[in-house]
């Protein structure tokens, strides 16, 4: 084959191109330490991470959300730890007058301290977190509970969050089925603990009514299936927050290998980079140097 | 015969050596002239005569100054370039729409997509709160704003598809007049008995030129004219001295139609399909709209489904029928036109599924749950939002990788096609220059004939005195 000089300075330049495009790729992932940074350098890996990118954001939202209904129940939890040490101090109050009393001071006494307790027992079905009552199901307008009646003013809706792909847990417990009795699914007892704790009151008398004691212990007993009642529930909400707990440590699980895959895709490996970079550097100086030895040749030089 | 005719044998050499020498300067100063193609002095001896009783040529005479021209590697190099013209255009236009839809390194509609989701289930935690309300429209907005760009940044590579056309017909045509003109020329000179052959050279890189831009196949015909017609119709460009023009039918704004006159013909619309014409073509009407239809279909697919449960569900006032996007007619247009809807503020926001419970959740559960859900209509099965546009992603970088692959093919085979031009047809410095000394010499020698001559003739002219 004929060769011309245009023929080498071409090839030269070509050549030189190349090497100059390979160099100028490498130094790119070495400096991003990223094998893909548009979707054409990779189109598979890219769909992969833009996939992995948007479960990562998925599984954060749910941690959050894990989190925000743990903090709820842990509010819940608490209010019902109050409402049982009412209940049994109300248990204590009324085995002291079990046989009701003559004296009208003690009856009044007693009397007082069990309307104090049901004001407390009202105040904290009113607990709120946030803006929201959590005894008053979705109703959060007003109150659940007040001092006048036994009415539940709020509703039985249970909320639920979503804290995995399309798992949710319900996140409240309804003053209804809690106090009242009511509700079914979950259903924790029949007991109308407001109403147990009236019938009490009115049973131990005051410092005018004497004491009615067949109601006393009528109510007494109440209060003792009032306090399962209130167990139950207590129970219903420490497994729910176990279940929130496991989740959040399967998030996490997830998240991890999820960002490990990511890792593994996305960033490069340095070392094989560096010997690449370094033969290409080689390869790139020889070729350099070649050209310009190269080109400098011709017949003029010695005529 | 005599002395007289070593005298005229010299004075002969003296002239084609001179010729020689000015056809290889000719060559050495066209080393660089892209498509010029070397030439050579063909030399040979003249008559034979016997007046000395032998056979002898009376010297030596130039029967040609012919090109070094291979007709088939032109016609491979003229489709070869056809292909690189439509795949450079169509990788490079792909190259600039790409870093729109670079979800790898950017934050693009993808994420905002899960931004919006996300906010409604933060809300789920806390239906009424008015923080959560506020971060949800501003979630819209931002997923709003991105639609609104894509579609944006989709159309304008449309228009600009179709602006350069213009200039793209122009710059055929005024490629195709010359063609034409130097046909003309090449024509007369060929009559004339003249060498046309820089003529050549100069149609011949202008038939490239044009190759690049649209598809073309040539006919070479024996008064030295190369006929060019139109590969994608059929119809003739350039016939001898006359030339077509292609022009543009205007009256849609934004889809100019292309249409061609052939020489001595009547207008009619063409299709082009090859060459950078046809890539700027199958962008316009076909690739980017194709881009265009799937966000598209993504931004109907959102506004649809999330207005179909917003619209069912309540406000904290109790009010129901409120959309949240802008709901949109055809898929066409629906990622331009993807908006918050009229009415739709912080207090309209449906997170509720009662009217009479502002602290309900179910609405807005059922709204975030969409995430999850195969709604987008991508065939059978169709996806969710999120999926759809991860594949929509990994398309583009695909489309992108794979251009990118074909052009470095294409300028490798051109590559290829152009040094075996190169090494029939390029000039050689050194032979160039070899050649020079072997004339100088040869003049010299043809000097040295004359002054032999002219000794001898003195010698006899001596022996008269």
């Amino acid at each position: 084959m004929r060769i011309t000089q245009n023929m080498s300075s071409d090839s030269s330049v070509y050549n030189l191109q190349q090497g100059r495009a390979r160099l100028d790729r490498l130094q790119n992932l070495t400096a991003s330490g990223q094998n893909v940074s548009t979707p054409s350098d990779d189109p598979i890996s890219a769909h992969l991470l833009v996939d992995l990118g948007d479960k990562v954001r998925a599984i954060n939202q749910y941690s959050s959300n894990t989190a925000k209904a743990t903090s709820w129940m842990q509010f819940t939890s608490t209010a019902l730890q109050g409402m049982s040490d009412i209940i049994g101090q109300a248990k204590k109050l009324a085995g002291t007058i079990n046989s009701g009393s003559d004296d009208p001071n003690i009856r009044q006494s007693a009397h007082d301290q069990l309307v104090n307790l049901k004001k407390q027992l009202v105040d904290m079905a009113n607990t709120q977190y946030g803006d929201q009552y959590i005894f008053g199901g979705a109703n959060n307008s007003s109150p659940p509970f007040n001092n006048t009646d036994n009415n539940y003013a709020g509703d039985g809706t249970q909320l639920s969050v979503e804290i995995g792909q399309n798992t949710t847990q319900t996140m409240n417990i309804t003053g209804n089925r809690l106090l009242k009795g009511g509700g079914t699914n979950p259903n924790y007892g029949s007991i109308d603990i407001l109403k147990t704790f009236d019938d009490m009151i009115a049973a131990v008398g005051d410092s005018t009514t004497s004491s009615n004691v067949p109601a006393i212990n009528q109510a007494a007993s109440d209060l003792y299936d009032g306090s399962k009642q209130l167990n139950t529930a207590v129970s219903d909400v420490l497994s729910r927050m176990t279940r929130l707990d496991n989740i959040s440590k399967f998030n996490a699980n997830s998240k991890d290998t999820m960002l490990s895959i990511a890792s593994n895709v996305q960033n490069v490996d340095y070392a094989k980079l560096g010997v690449e970079l370094s033969q290409q550097k080689l390869a790139f100086e020889a070729s350099l140097s070649a050209t310009a030895k190269v080109s400098q040749l011709s017949l003029l030089n010695y005529m | 015969m005599g002395i007289s005719t070593t005298l005229q044998i010299g004075a002969n050499g003296l002239n084609i050596y001179r010729v020689a020498s000015e056809v290889t300067s000719e060559n050495i100063a066209n080393v660089n002239t892209p498509g010029y193609s070397r030439q050579r002095v063909l030399f040979e001896s003249t008559s034979i005569s016997s007046s000395t009783g032998f056979p002898l040529v009376s010297g030596a005479q130039i029967a040609s100054v012919d090109r070094y021209y291979d007709s088939l590697l032109q016609q491979q190099l003229v489709t070869a370039q056809t292909t690189q013209g439509y795949d450079t255009t169509k990788s490079t236009v792909l190259q600039q729409i790409e870093p729109s839809f670079n979800e790898v390194a950017n934050d693009g509609i993808g994420a905002a997509v899960s931004n919006f989701f996300n906010a409604w289930q933060d809300m789920t935690l806390n239906p009424a709160g008015s923080t959560e309300r506020q971060v949800v429209m501003t979630r819209a907005q931002i997923l709003t704003d991105n639609f609104n760009f894509a579609s944006k940044n989709l159309n304008d590579s449309v228009v600009i598809q179709n602006a350069s056309l213009v200039p793209m017909t122009d710059s055929i045509n005024s490629t195709l007049k010359n063609i034409a003109q130097l046909n003309g020329q090449i024509q007369t000179t060929t009559l004339l008995k003249g060498n046309a052959n820089e003529m050549l050279d100069q149609r011949d890189q202008l038939i490239r030129d044009l190759s690049q831009k649209i598809g073309i196949t040539t006919t070479e015909n024996s008064d030295g004219t190369t006929d060019v017609n139109y590969a994608d119709s059929g119809a003739a460009l350039v016939s001898g001295s006359k030339s077509g023009a292609f022009s543009l039918d205007q009256t849609n704004p934004n889809s100019f139609v292309v249409q061609l006159t052939p020489p001595g013909g009547a207008l009619a619309n063409v299709t082009p399909l090859t060459g950078q014409l046809g890539a700027t073509m199958a962008l316009r009407d076909t690739i980017i709209p194709d881009y265009l239809n799937q966000i598209d279909t993504l931004a109907k697919s959102i506004t649809d489904s999330v207005n179909n449960l917003h619209s069912t569900g309540f406000s904290p006032t109790g009010g129901t029928g409120q959309n949240f996007f802008t709901p949109s007619g055809a898929v066409a247009g629906s990622a331009a036109g993807f908006s918050i809807a009229a009415g739709l503020t912080v207090g309209t926001i449906a997170a509720s599924g009662n009217a009479l419970l502002s602290g309900d959740n179910s609405n807005a559960l059922a709204i975030a749950k969409l995430t999850n859900a195969n709604t987008v209509p991508s065939g059978s099965p169709s996806a969710t939002f999120s999926s759809y546009y991860s594949s929509f992603v990994s398309k583009i970088g695909l489309d992108v990788q794979s251009s990118k692959a074909t052009v470095t093919q294409d300028e490798a085979f051109t590559r290829q096609l152009q040094t075996l031009r190169e090494s029939n047809s390029g000039v050689s410095l050194d032979e160039e220059l070899t050649n020079l000394l072997k004339y100088q010499r040869s003049y010299q020698a043809s000097a040295k004939l004359i002054t032999t001559a002219t000794d001898m003739m003195d010698t006899v002219l001596g022996m008269i005195r």
